[in-house]
């Protein structure tokens, strides 16, 4: 990562709250351990490649409280890589084709459909978009001008469809929190929503939303406001979703703990979380 | 009478594509994009091509869309990892109306060629419904059985099947590398028994066949075509022998960007150095240069 780069980072995260203060890492780290919490002994966990947060959120779940749960991760295949292999040990720290000393199995197909095996393909998906709904459903199919025609080609719905629906548990992550992310209503339906799911007969829904600057759960399949991170307030939050978010009075998001700490340490040893995954402002695209 | 060989050479192969083709590619992401071969059908000027890539393609099917020579694509998406979130030359022909897109995504694109290669009209799935998919793609058709809503994914069915393996025989057992613990494969085994013509496998080296015998665990594809051609994935990654070239994937990514912006040269730029202006696959490794592609390798030695 170029430092102009890990400079705009830092003055993003910068920009997150009102407060001055955190950095890239910190933040990071935080949506590590929010997922980590979520998730439980025994379950399989699938996210996509490049999720760095994710996979720290996996690995540091392993450690605390999850020791049978099983990582299904898509692999990072690129040697050299341009963002420093976060989440991974010393020992397999810099050549990503060393990585698959971590591997146990390696599936070929994707048969997603059965919950009930043991090679299921996944208990908890973690997916995100080029936009979030109020209801939950996402899409990276793409996103329509004022006037109904297509203005930006998003890169496809990849492997979220089928997974985001079948599986048991669906959170939705997204490193950024924008009014260009959170919409009132996707263009474009890549992931179904709780109402969407309803509708076509399919149970539940999402359970959680975790970005930058909070984590959201859903009242009556419609997103709430659950907690806000302790670098931001309720108002910044309300101000960035674009659409009201229903909120009662809300706690501050329990920021890392001893153990959690000592956890990351040894999961992320570099601090090179800090380099990834998040874009809160959007800054990127 | 002896056992017949199964080589060609790339001019050979490529020309087996014909305006208005539906042609498999090979590859998942970085890894393993039959690239060599791409740049021998874009050098034949062949038009209106169906491209069927994936589950998750990239370059690969992104330079044929940009040169001009797809017309529809069958892939669940296109994308650079990090170096592009969206392909540029598919955005842009995507966001001018100028390719079709079969809406869908990797399960989905999956079922298609089992579809194809089961021989059956359709087959019934449950990711999908509620999401956009049957809306823009009217192949996907929601069906009820048994009170509970269904997509009903049609066959898929390319005319020839490209793939890029690490080894092959003579006789067209086309395997991985024994180190490709990282690859995924089903794509190359899903086209391959999905289509309905010549398969062929660009390789990194041909082998004795008892090499082959002695290993058969590792053979994706029987009865291909081969072409041995050293480097055939660049800039992609071939697994066990070498990773992707990142830098060449930003060079490229930018060029379209431009394009997509408005500035054509740097795109056109990249089209005359690396497929216009090299007649053989010899002449684009040069222009790589060596010292560079030995840098990519990752097999132990």
């Amino acid at each position: 990562m170029s430092v102009a780069r890990r400079q705009r980072g830092a003055e993003a995260a910068a920009r997150v709250g009102g407060r001055r203060t955190d950095d890239r890492l910190s933040v990071a780290q935080l949506l590590a351990c929010v997922v980590a919490r979520e998730l439980r002994d025994g379950e399989i966990v699938a996210f996509g490649l490049h999720a760095e947060i994710l996979l720290a959120a996996a690995l540091l779940a392993q450690r605390l409280h999850a020791p049978n749960l099983t990582i299904r991760h898509g692999l990072r295949v690129e040697r050299g890589a341009e963002i420093g292999p976060a989440a991974w040990t010393a020992e397999r720290s810099s050549r990503s084709h060393e990585l698959v000393e971590y591997l146990e199995a390696h599936d070929a197909v994707l048969d997603v459909a059965n919950p009930s095996s043991p090679m299921r393909f996944c208990d908890v998906f973690l997916v995100g978009g080029l936009q979030i709904d109020r209801e939950g459903s996402t899409n990276l199919i793409g996103i329509k001008s004022q006037d109904g025609r297509l203005a930006v080609r998003g890169p496809g719905s990849i492997g979220t469809t089928s997974i985001g629906t079948l599986a048991r548990h669906v959170i939705l992550f997204s490193g950024e929190h924008t009014t260009r992310r959170f919409v009132e209503r996707v263009d474009y339906v890549s992931v179904p929503g709780w109402k969407r799911r309803a509708a076509a007969g399919l149970e539940g829904g999402p359970d959680l939303c975790v970005t930058p600057l909070g984590v959201m759960d859903f009242d009556d399949g419609s997103m709430r406001l659950r907690s806000v991170h302790p670098h931001t307030t309720v108002d910044e939050v309300r101000r960035r979703t674009g659409f009201t978010l229903r909120a009662g009075p809300v706690p501050v998001t329990p920021p890392p703990t001893p153990p959690e700490r000592a956890a990351l340490e040894v999961v992320d040893p570099f601090g090179r979380l800090a380099g990834v995954d998040l874009w809160p402002d959007g800054g990127r695209q | 009478m002896s056992r017949a060989e199964r080589v060609a050479d790339l001019a050979e192969a490529a020309a087996l594509v014909r305006d208005g083709m539906t042609v498999g590619l090979s590859g998942f992401s970085y890894q393993n994009p039959p690239m060599a071969i791409v740049r021998a059908i874009i050098r034949r000027g062949v038009k209106n091509l169906t491209i069927v890539s994936g589950p998750t393609s990239g370059i690969e099917t992104d330079l044929l869309i940009g040169a001009g020579c797809a017309r529809r694509l069958v892939s669940a998406g296109v994308a650079f990892e990090r170096v592009a979130g969206i392909a540029p030359a598919f955005r842009r022909a995507a966001e001018r109306d100028e390719i079709t897109v079969w809406e869908c995504d990797e399960c989905i694109w999956h079922l298609a060629l089992k579809a194809a290669a089961w021989g059956v009209p359709g087959v019934l799935w449950r990711g999908g419904v509620g999401t956009s998919l049957p809306e823009l793609n009217p192949d996907l058709r929601e069906v009820t059985e048994d009170g509970r809503r269904y997509l009903r994914v049609p066959p898929v069915q390319p005319d020839i099947v490209f793939l890029h393996a690490a080894e092959a025989d003579a006789y067209g057992n086309a395997r991985a590398a024994r180190e490709a613990y990282l690859g995924r494969s089903f794509s190359e085994k899903a086209l391959a028994l999905a289509c309905r013509g010549p398969v062929v496998a660009t390789v990194e080296r041909i082998v004795p066949n008892h090499e082959v015998v002695e290993s058969p665990e590792r053979t994706l594809v029987r009865g291909a075509l081969v072409v041995e051609t050293p480097w055939g994935a660049h800039p992609g990654g071939a697994n066990g022998r070498y990773a992707p070239d990142l830098e060449h994937y930003r060079e490229y990514a930018a060029a379209g960007e431009d394009r997509r912006r408005g500035d054509p040269v740097p795109y056109q730029r990249y089209l005359e150095r690396h497929v216009y202006g090299t007649e053989a696959h010899e002449d684009y490794i040069r222009t790589i240069g060596v010292e560079r592609l030995d840098g990519l390798r990752t097999a132990r030695p």
